[in-house]
């Protein structure tokens, strides 16, 4: 079981990955807050905009992004069809497409966009390894937090694994047929236990050959990586502001549509 | 004039108690190692050996806490622990910064670790393609090896070795002896081991504990062994010439010349182009083979060669295509197979679904409605069979492993189906264990079932199985009788 694939490294991967978080996490807020459909359309371009450099192929960007292209669709016809306005377009039963919600409709997707594009960009281009290194050298995280998160993740594929055989055996053992409540509850409660017992007991294991290894969690310490700042952090956040202050002064003064604030 | 010989670690008066339990583990164990001296400590599961090594490294009641007392205790300035499972040793994704994060603990600078991780990995004779590499690409050997490698980056002066070959293969277990001979010269050894065979001339001292946790014997090899013979056989260990001992001791019913009396000629399974697949790949092939009745097949092979893979073919749990007769019957289904065939898993903790042994030895019994008189009587019979009388209201995890693959055994073949399926199911078994599994086995194929078997090692192939298969890269290539 494998969970990372093979990728190009681009300059994203080498922009220090505390940053990375900061900005991106206010890139999430600023988004939120903006209201105005041509800004956010701005916004969402200059998202969509930095995807090339996620060092993916487009197939396999695609297939990730279809969970968040989901989402937009979703979020978007929900508002569309349903939502209220003056300016009606087409009313058939409870389905009212009016102009007002047309455009927040699509503001909403937009939104989801951004931060889905945003979110996918940071998770590809980040990792974990020296996300944690970073927040212990930039972000002052205390190392046993830090090892413990990079413990953790070193279990998952065992527990893939082990989850398939589960599933294995469960199978050849045959499982009563049940009510569909009581069913599902069995169904949590036979995968969820020995999970559980096996993981908890390796995390112990773990936990004692880390401390059998001298790790004692405390701050001082020398690093494998050594994670500092580069032009490309600079590039970065010039990029960032670049995008909003772009958006904002192109949404208001050469707007697509006449539309101000979609709420 | 002569000096008292330094000592790397000592305990005197140790005692210890795990909670939950009544009795002490140790009642006043006192021992002391000489620097550089190398011991083996001896004893049957359960009896408390790798709890005395973490009380000897400090780790209890450092790390993990139980309470205890002992009068005094020397622990060693700078040691290194190895423990028994690859697979939870390490915090990091990679093999490199495994290996770095036990520099950063101690607290070396970053120039000077890409050599000393280099350094370590050719101590252990780990030769990887640079030394950024997965470690979960890494086989259980290897992986073993490089907890050693990292040990060594703490510069010990005694090793603390805790069934380091326990969960490891043939193979696997001779290169991580190598690797301990090549690199413990000047070191203290300090060492729990069930598979002693080929290693004994590396100690210079074994120390031999009782089941209750008291020193019964402590000396030199040599001296040891003639003399304690029948308790290290009570103990399951797998001592040099076990299995010469058990053979002669054993009644011959169970050795291969009669076993042909009860193999009939009609086969129960038939493969012809029988193909098991991974996504498109197809990751093991039978042309053509048939198993009878009372048959017990031992499929050999190296690791990810594809036997496990047939196993799961055979069961249908992964695609497959051609022709998998059992009965004469082609089964399409895993429900289907489920009735016909019974299949043991390598960790028998995943095939547990209830609470109690007596309710999963019922488990299969209740789906198919058999009315609780019935029910009771078959799970009655099976718990004596099994000797599980005293356990049979225990939690199933509360077992050991010997009991548990036990267990695992009894309720698959529950149901009475005709051919039964085993993924090593020894493995990771003390010597005791191994033959009473071993015999429970051979029980069913003297009544006819029929027996195949993922196994590692040669001797019990040897001994107790019909018919060997070997699969080389995911074909079926040899298949040799071994019936005289």
């Amino acid at each position: 079981m494998q969970l990372t694939f093979p990728h190009r490294e681009t300059w994203l991967h080498q922009v220090n990955p505390t940053l990375k978080i900061v900005l991106f996490s206010l890139w999430f807020l600023a988004v939120i807050l903006i209201h105005n459909f041509n800004v956010m359309l701005n916004v969402a371009i200059g998202s969509l905009l930095l995807l090339p450099w996620s060092g993916h192929p487009w197939k396999r960007l695609l297939l990730y992004a279809t969970p968040f292209l989901l989402v937009f669709v979703s979020t978007s016809t929900g508002m569309m069809f349903f939502g209220k306005g003056e300016t009606d377009w087409f009313r058939w039963g409870l389905v009212n497409i009016t102009e007002e919600s047309f455009y927040r409709g699509l503001h909403l997707g937009f939104r989801a966009l951004s931060m889905a594009a945003v979110g996918l960009l940071f998770g590809l281009t980040t990792r974990p390894v020296r996300l944690f290194y970073s927040l212990m050298q930039q972000g002052r995280l205390a190392p046993k937090y830090a090892y413990s998160f990079l413990a953790a993740l070193r279990l998952v594929p065992i527990i893939i694994d082990e989850f398939q055989t589960l599933r294995h055996a469960l199978k050849i053992r045959g499982m009563r047929k049940r009510g569909w409540f009581i069913g599902f509850y069995q169904l949590v409660h036979r995968y969820a236990i020995p999970l559980l017992a096996q993981s908890i007991r390796r995390a112990h294991r773990i936990a004692v050959a880390m401390e059998a290894k001298g790790f004692a969690g405390r701050a001082k310490r020398t690093y494998y990586y050594s994670i500092g700042f580069s032009y490309r952090d600079i590039v970065f956040v010039t990029y960032t502001l670049a995008v909003f202050g772009v958006a904002f002064l192109a949404g208001t003064y050469w707007p697509y549509l006449d539309i101000i604030d979609v709420r | 004039m002569m000096s008292a010989p330094e000592m790397a670690t000592s305990v005197s008066n140790l005692r210890l108690k795990f909670s939950g339990e009544d009795a002490l583990l140790f009642k006043g164990v006192s021992l002391a190692f000489r620097k550089g001296e190398k011991v083996l400590l001896l004893g049957p599961s359960g009896c408390g050996k790798s709890t005395f090594l973490q009380v000897l490294s400090g780790l209890i009641p450092g790390s993990i806490e139980v309470p205890m007392i002992a009068d005094d205790i020397v622990i060693p300035e700078r040691w290194g622990y190895v423990f028994q499972d690859p697979d939870t040793q390490f915090c990091m994704p990679y093999v490199d910064e495994e290996l770095a994060f036990v520099l950063e603990n101690m607290q070396i600078s970053r120039e000077e670790m890409p050599t000393l991780i280099r350094r370590y990995l050719d101590q252990v004779g780990l030769n990887l393609q640079g030394s950024h590499v997965l470690i979960q690409t890494l086989s259980q050997g290897m992986k073993q090896r490089l907890a050693i490698a990292s040990v060594l980056a703490m510069a010990p002066d005694v090793l603390f070795l805790d069934e380091p070959t326990a969960l490891l293969d043939n193979q696997g277990t001779e290169q991580i002896w190598a690797t301990i001979r090549s690199i413990a010269q000047d070191k203290t050894l300090i060492v729990v081991e069930h598979k002693i065979e080929g290693v004994l001339d590396l100690f210079d001292r074994i120390v031999v504990f009782s089941p209750e946790g008291a020193v019964i014997a402590d000396g030199a090899p040599l001296q040891i062994f003639p003399q304690y013979r029948t308790e290290l056989k009570e103990y399951g260990i797998w001592y040099p010439g076990v299995w010469e001992d058990y053979i002669e001791h054993k009644t011959p019913r169970v050795l291969k010349d009669d076993r042909i009396a009860s193999v009939r000629s009609e086969p129960l399974l038939e493969m012809n182009g029988f193909r098991g697949k991974r996504g498109d790949a197809s990751v093991i092939e039978i042309e053509e083979a048939t198993v009878k009745p009372g048959q017990w097949i031992g499929i050999i092979g190296d690791n990810g060669a594809g036997k496990s893979s047939l196993l799961l073919s055979i069961m249908r749990l992964i695609k497959t295509e051609g022709i998998c007769k059992v009965n004469g019957l082609q089964l399409n289904r895993v429900e289907q197979a489920a009735e016909h065939i019974a299949f043991v898993f390598q960790n028998p903790e995943f095939q547990f679904v209830t609470h109690s042994v007596r309710n999963e030895i019922e488990y299969s019994l209740l789906i198919e409605g058999i009315s609780p008189a019935i029910r009771q009587a078959k799970s009655d019979e099976l718990i004596e069979g099994l000797h599980l009388q005293a356990v049979a209201s225990s939690h199933p995890y509360q077992l050991s492993m010997g009991q548990k693959r036990r267990l695992s055994v009894a309720s698959a073949m529950i149901r009475g189906q005709q051919v039964l399926l085993l993924d090593e199911p020894t493995f990771g078994l003390d010597a005791r264990n191994t033959f009473s599994l071993l015999e429970k086995l051979e029980q069913l194929r003297s009544e006819g079932t029929s027996i195949l078997m993922v196994t590692h090692d040669s001797r019990i192939v040897e001994h107790f199985c019909t018919e060997q298969w070997h699969i080389v890269d995911g074909r079926l290539t040899d298949a040799i009788n071994l019936s005289p």
